[in-house]
């Protein structure tokens, strides 16, 4: 406790909270671009650090990582397109508000729920680190193959009106996922001979194609009308039966996105969609998300906000970083000549303790300018539709050309978006692919490598607890349903 | 928000007008090499902003800008596994503003059957190595072996049944183990990872594999917090930093293999400019302040000029050969 009080201390300094300050704003910024992620903008930023004290440059990465994860929402909810992979899942019900004109209010719960995500984080990043940090090294090739199978599952709660196109689709985006060099012998899949091949499609142009080019091929094709709808905005803060709404989803998908932050290996797009499958399967109303609700929001932002502490917590507890912005702060550390690890705890705690104050106060500024900047962010969907949507196009083939400086992910962006078009023509949801690029490659190397090591005995993801409990939750998850309908059929005759 | 639109398109303006600067290199080919650099140096890196290859990019651009007097920018041109962006310093301008950063993969993947034919480090002229990191077999503390030779008869007692992990099929840590069962008469089951060195690493602190082949640096800081322990490094010379741990020579292994980084231009680039970019980039590899940031990066430092990286290349293109071919040979 002595150590927290240090660690505040030391945050209450101007330096630090204007550093903090700067990184949140910038990670907002990064974050809401398409193309732009945590990632990109943690690595962009890393050279800066180099010649700042460790604890300024640890901070200010910290506050573009929070920032970076929370700001992908405001896209997907103003104009359908997830800023960042993170925000793949606030798109489903976030967007459906921004077209009955209340974007302002899905910004709003989704400032309050990431805010909320984010502290519950911070406090288990304090409090628990050293139980869970253990945890983390249970995982191994089976239990991760368990928990993409699981994810997979997820398939169903995100295919909207039709299981059948649902499943369809996703099963295209694991054939999409088999493109590239296999993970385990190096031959190469599906490439026709590119090299550009070689890693595969990569995620974010794929993405940013599916949701955000339609809207403009719609556009180029059916020609824009000056109609736009008006965005509301009487209030910033959510009232307070919204907060009853969604208080208790935010709670615990925050914790469920601790949870799966943690794990090294799956981060916050995964975190986001298990949430937003585990709220509407414990809903009272689960048919009634994807329609604009207010725990469709608040699930997917509580958790992969929930991310951010999470993946801090091997990466200080163990050195072994919980996600691909971890992987990179800890570069951060190690360049300041800093082993993350128990040395770091026993040489630095007062180091440790400021990184976690820093943590806290990262989310509250994200909560502060979130909620301040919601008349701001409103407004870039009262821009005529004729400047938004060349816009949107310019920002998608600079997001796409950014990931890789690669042309080739510019035209796999543009053909993914007549992929998509004609998809959303014959009502297909885009989500199951981008999920299922997530969790293939993930299930698939693990499937292998888990059976090289048990010498091909399907044995392995029986014996292990954690992958067991995976396995039961996954087929649960896909007969429960059908065993309902049978019995309540059984009722009715 | 109209302001964010006008800042967004302020940036794009700015964007474009650098992209037209690229298009403008100069007509006609007069430049003197007496005035070379007279415009920025581009630095091609194929792998990832974040990654080891990138860091050192990077960190000698940052000297280098300094030494030439001119901007020294690093652009990340990944895909292919390094293919994509290797092609394209290979087969830029040879005028010696365009650099390519090159790594091992230059030599081995084309004898995986994973880069065309033309993709070959003679098309390059070297300029300096600036990195090495060595393989390296890493174990639990708590495992039964404490030497490279006790790992090794256990190994071959137990053929096929000693698990080691690497980062990703066909790098150079799966090279690195591939080449020890040649040179000790053992066989592994080898399980590679991808996604660079960590996955690995926390699947041997978990222990669910015996034993990694990636850097000693890769392990350094759980060495150091005395969770595992390496047994033997695949260099000519202990490391500094490790310097009770023995070579594979030392244990009657003789293999001396891993990855390394450095600078190269197209094979047609003029010598005059060639030895200039090789006087000042040596400068700025010998330069404290780069061999500060490699070490706090926890990468090797080792340089070597033009003439002595092309007889590094030689050696590993000879070595190489024989380890690709059990590469493919296991993996098909």
């Amino acid at each position: 406790m002595d150590n927290l009080l240090i660690g505040l201390a030391n945050i209450m300094n101007l330096k630090y909270i204007l550093l903090i300050m700067a990184g949140v704003a910038g990670g907002i910024s990064i974050g809401s671009l398409p193309g732009l992620t945590a990632t990109m903008g943690v690595a962009l930023l890393l050279p800066v650090t180099f010649g700042m004290e460790a604890t300024s440059g640890f901070l200010i990465l910290i506050g573009i990582y929070v920032g970076a994860v929370y700001g992908g929402s405001v896209a997907a909810i103003l104009v359908r397109t997830p800023g960042t992979p993170a925000a793949a899942a606030t798109v489903f019900d976030g967007n459906e508000f921004a077209k009955r004109g209340e974007g302002g209010r899905a910004i709003g719960i989704s400032t309050t729920s990431s805010a909320i995500g984010g502290i519950i984080s911070a406090l288990m990043l304090i409090f628990v680190s050293p139980y869970l940090a253990n945890f983390a090294l249970k995982f191994s090739s089976a239990e991760y193959f368990a928990l993409a199978f699981f994810g997979l599952t997820i398939i169903a709660s995100i295919s909207a009106k039709s299981l059948v196109k649902g499943l369809a689709v996703g099963m295209v985006g694991l054939l999409i996922s088999c493109i590239g060099l296999d993970p385990m012998t190096g031959y190469s899949r599906f490439t026709f001979g590119s090299y550009y091949l070689f890693s595969g499609f990569s995620l974010i142009p794929v993405m940013i194609g599916l949701f955000a080019m339609p809207q403009i091929y719609n556009s180029i094709l059916e020609g824009v009308s000056e109609f736009h709808i008006k965005q509301h905005v009487t209030r910033v803060l959510p009232t307070k039966a919204d907060m009853k709404l969604m208080l208790p989803t935010a709670i615990r998908s925050g914790f469920l996105g601790t949870f799966i932050g943690s794990i090294p290996g799956a981060g916050a797009d995964i975190a986001a969609f298990t949430a937003y499958n585990e709220a509407k399967r414990w809903s009272k109303h689960p048919e009634k998300f994807g329609t604009g609700i207010v725990e469709g929001v608040a699930a997917p932002e509580a958790a992969n906000n929930g991310v951010t502490g999470g993946a801090l917590i091997p990466l200080l507890t163990l050195g072994v970083p919980g996600d691909a912005v971890a992987a990179i702060l800890l570069g951060a550390l190690t360049l300041q000549g800093l082993q993350p690890g128990p040395i770091l705890f026993r040489d630095h705690i007062e180091l440790v303790y400021t990184i976690f104050a820093g943590v806290l106060v990262a989310n509250i500024f994200m909560f502060i300018m979130g909620i301040l900047g919601i008349r701001l962010f409103t407004k870039v969907v009262s821009v005529p539709k004729y400047y938004l949507m060349p816009t949107i196009f310019i920002l998608c083939v600079v997001g796409s050309y950014a990931i890789n400086n690669s042309f080739f992910d510019v035209l796999v962006m543009m053909g993914f978006g007549i992929v998509g078009y004609f998809m959303q023509k014959v009502d297909m949801s885009a989500s199951p692919i981008v999920l299922a690029m997530i969790l293939g490659p993930m299930a698939e190397e693990n499937l292998r490598k888990a059976l090289v090591m048990s010498e091909g005995s399907a044995s392995i993801f029986l014996t292990s607890p954690i992958s067991l409990f995976f396995i039961v939750a996954a087929v649960g998850t896909v007969v429960w349903p059908m065993m309902k309908a049978m019995m309540n059929r059984n009722k009715e005759n | 928000m109209k302001v964010r639109i006008k800042v967004i398109a302020l940036l794009l303006c700015i964007m474009l007008t650098g992209v037209c600067f690229i298009g403008c290199s100069p007509t006609g080919s007069t430049e003197v090499a007496s005035q070379f650099p007279e415009k920025p140096i581009t630095i091609i890196c194929p792998y990832g902003a974040g990654g080891g290859t990138d860091a050192v990019g990077r960190a000698v651009a940052d000297v280098a800008k300094d030494i030439f007097g001119q901007p020294v920018v690093v652009e990340n041109k990944t895909g292919g596994v390094g293919v994509v962006g290797m092609t394209a310093s290979m087969n830029a301008k040879p005028d010696g503003y365009t650099v390519g950063m090159v790594a091992v993969e230059l030599v081995s993947l084309p004898k995986m059957g994973l880069a065309p034919d033309t993709f070959t480090y003679e098309n390059y002229k070297p300029i300096a190595l600036l990195n090495a990191d060595p393989c390296a077999i890493t174990v639990g503390i708590d495992a039964p072996w404490n030497t490279l030779q006790e790992f090794l008869e256990y190994a071959k007692e137990h053929p096929g049944k000693v698990t080691v992990g690497n980062a990703g099929s066909g790098s150079i840590w799966h090279l690195g183990a591939i080449g020890l069962e040649e040179a000790a008469g053992v066989e592994f089951k080898h399980i590679p990872y991808s996604g660079g060195a960590n996955p690995v690493v926390v699947d041997l602190l978990g222990g669910h594999i015996d034993a990694v082949a990636v850097s000693p640096a890769e392990v350094g800081s759980h060495v150091e917090a005395g969770k595992l322990k390496i047994l033997g490094i695949a260099a000519e010379e202990r490391s500094e930093k490790f310097s009770d741990v023995p070579t594979y020579k030392e244990q009657g292994i003789d293999l001396v293999l891993g990855t390394w980084r450095g600078l190269a231009v197209p094979k047609d680039t003029p010598d005059e400019i060639v030895s200039i970019l090789e006087e000042k980039f040596m400068e700025a590899a010998n330069d404290p302040k780069f061999v500060e940031f490699l070490e706090n990066a926890g990468l090797g430092h080792e340089v070597l000029n033009s003439e002595e990286f092309v007889a590094k290349m030689q050696k590993e293109d000879k070595l190489l050969d024989a380890i690709c071919e059990k590469y493919l040979e296991t993996t098909e």
